[in-house]
């Protein structure tokens, strides 16, 4: 029987307790957001003893399921005010899962300040003071604690801005290599464990793969079908492996929609190439890094990659959001700047995106140029020192824009805009506004259909059609999240009448079911209602689901276009 | 006439260039995208996304001067 792992800071004790009926059924972000809507008040203050974070592998994690090791971390965000689930991959899904963990809940608050850790094993749980840690790096920390507890332990830490609870601090896992840079990244979840004086989580597990299933032959059979589904789609088993997500800088610049410093009126920036892709997997691979790399073990489609910098250190990887928040969104041409500002927020326990559309609107001020590369490092490097300054950026695009009188602030619900222009993006400007998660690219991606012509084609720059498109999506998207299996899935899955029906015989077997997919996208719209349930609690409204003002005015070249999918039909995305 | 040919993500060992440079191609009145592509042998099961002045077209579109074409194989992200 699954067991549920209970973190106390109040009482420091960890426990753990048997998954009652109603959770057996769910994993990965459905858990999240159920386990959050039944535990958390939703006008708790997201950083004191009501909020709790969810750690949650999905259905398939710790199984042989190919790209299945996933881990969701959910929690009342300190961004945004409403329900948060960041995802990240990294070696700890499946060891969680592999030891028959369904969910890690961290609750309540120390009633001193102080640094602790955990530590899961096959033996139990314990909790450790660690205020040796305190205020250190994440790629330390980790290095500390594998060196402490084994070279293969997962370790699930924050860095210093997670410390001083910034909005803008996300939670780091590590992959095989230990790098501690496998992000829970959005919504500023790492301050939501810094609260708690939780430094770190060490995930010791013998397994990887260790996961119960009931049916074995049956689930080893629809495993290798869907490996073979991932590796035949022409997206995940060349484009993603060869060039990495940032194989998009090219075609989303050719197709206007890459923003350029800080959502300008251009779509297109004459360096994308030099920071694209192809230009990064030349680069890597000239330094003798990688172009291609698996996140987690088991991953077929190994988007990932290790970038060489000239200091000597690696980043890995180095992703499309990334590459576009520190280059055209601060008009940075330089992959070595770009991957060392990367590195800067791994270290400090940042999410990057928040981070670089920060810099974004700290450039638009004026307080920095566009195009500085010094200075942007600088002014990142504050936020692990903790200077005023530094704490102003820590916290992300729309505290910024507060402090330094910017009101070209492209965020929703406090959450910074990823790297697709909703002017001539609309189907992904509708995810933006309508998601319960704020400005998330991944909760209904309709770059698919808008740009990439997977799953169809949806003019990018008209609002027709675009309404249709992200409900569908953000309703998929839901129920992968709840599987453990990387959303690229979706890439075959979309083009693949046989995708989805594999992943419910996956299931089936696993857990001897007898899902349809029709009960996959019930599932799917399950997560998102009791997710909209919990944002109108915390007070959340229709106001909230609109994108910044100056998209409805500005018009955006090359397209000459604006925003102008209509409050109503925005309303009735997820029928609110 | 001619129009800006650029192409991307491995395309460019047809065209012999680097990938996203630029290259000028001399056109008559009635070519299309597919012609252009024939010109260096880029089989058009290759190609997902056309795009010509950012928007994406059909291969049998036919050109204008000036016109910005980008030639792109399956990608994706996110």
């Amino acid at each position: 029987m699954p067991k549920l792992l209970r973190i106390n800071m109040s009482s420091q004790e960890a426990k753990f307790e048997d998954v009652s009926e109603k959770y057996l059924p769910l994993g990965g972000r459905a858990l999240t957001s159920q386990l959050l809507f039944d535990e958390v008040p939703p006008q708790c203050n997201p950083l004191r003893e009501f909020n709790k974070i969810v750690i949650a592998p999905g259905l398939l994690s710790g199984t042989n399921a190919p790209s299945s090791g996933r881990l969701s971390f959910g929690g009342k965000s300190p961004l945004t005010c409403g329900i948060k689930e960041a995802n990240a991959g990294g070696i700890c899904s499946q060891k969680i899962a592999s030891l028959d963990i369904k969910a890690i809940v961290v609750e309540g608050m120390p009633k001193e300040k102080g640094t602790w850790i955990a530590k899961v094993s096959p033996s139990g749980a314990e909790l450790f003071a660690a205020n040796e840690l305190a205020g250190k790096g994440t790629y330390e920390v980790t290095a500390i604690l594998r060196e402490r507890f084994g070279s293969k332990v997962g370790v699930i830490c924050n860095g210093p801005a997670g410390e001083m609870m910034l909005a803008g601090a996300g939670i780091a896992t590590n992959d095989g290599d230990g790098n501690s840079s496998r992000y829970a990244g959005r919504g500023g979840l790492g301050a939501v464990l810094g609260s708690k004086g939780l430094k770190a989580i060490v995930i010791d597990s013998p397994a990887t793969f260790g996961a119960p299933v009931k049916h074995k032959e049956r689930f080893m059979a629809a495993a290798k079908k869907f490996a073979d589904i991932l590796i035949q789609h022409p997206v995940t088993g060349t484009g993603l492996p060869q060039f990495g997500t940032n194989v998009l800088m090219n075609v989303i610049s050719e197709a206007g929609a890459l923003p350029v410093r800080n959502f300008s009126n251009v779509g297109r920036y004459e360096h994308a190439n030099d920071v694209g892709g192809e230009s990064l997997a030349a680069i890597a691979t000239a330094r003798g890094g990688k172009a291609t790399h698996a996140c987690h073990p088991g991953c077929v489609i190994r988007c990932s990659n290790a970038y060489p910098m000239p200091d000597g250190k690696v980043c890995s990887p180095v992703e499309y959001e990334t590459a576009w928040a520190f280059g055209p969104n601060l008009d940075i041409k330089d992959l070595d700047i770009i991957a060392k500002l990367n590195y800067i927020c791994n270290d400090a326990g940042l999410d990057t995106i928040e981070a670089g559309v920060a810099l974004g609107v700290l450039m638009e001020s004026g307080a920095i140029a566009f195009g500085d590369s010094q200075a942007a490092i600088a002014a990142l490097s504050e936020v692990a020192q903790g200077t005023p300054a530094g704490r102003i950026l820590g916290n992300g695009a729309a505290f910024t824009g507060k402090a330094y009188g910017v009101t070209r602030v492209p965020t929703v619900k406090g959450q910074g805009l990823p790297a697709y222009d909703p002017r001539s993006c609309k189907g992904q400007g509708v995810t933006y506004a309508t998601s319960p998660m704020g400005a998330d690219h991944t909760a209904g991606y309709a770059v698919t259909a808008n740009i990439l012509k997977v799953g169809g084609f949806v003019d990018p720059t008209k609002s027709e059609g675009q309404v249709e498109l992200s409900r569908n999506l953000q309703v998929a998207t839901a129920a992968i999240d709840a599987t453990g299996l990387c959303l690229f899935v979706a890439f075959p899955v979309l083009d693949n009448p046989e995708g989805l029906p594999t992943i419910v015989e996956m299931l089936n077997a696993q857990y001897d079911l007898a899902l349809t997919v029709d009960d996959v996208i019930t599932l799917g719209k399950n997560i998102l209602k009791t997710e909209l349930a919990f944002n109108a609690g915390a007070g959340l409204s229709k106001a909230d689901d609109r994108l910044p003002e100056f998209f409805y005015t500005d018009k955006l070249a090359p397209h000459n276009t604006v925003f102008d999918v209509s409050d109503a039909e925005l309303d009735s995305v997820l029928e609110r | 006439m001619q129009i800006e040919l650029r192409v991307y993500t491995g395309l460019e060992k047809y065209t012999g260039s680097r990938h996203g440079e630029l290259i000028p191609v001399d056109i008559c009145g009635t070519m299309t995208i597919a012609d252009i592509m024939s010109l260096y042998n880029i089989p058009p099961a290759e190609v997902t996304s056309a795009l010509v002045n950012g928007r994406h077209k059909e291969l049998n579109y036919c050109l204008h001067d000036g016109d910005r074409v980008s030639l792109f194989p399956p990608v994706g992200g996110g």
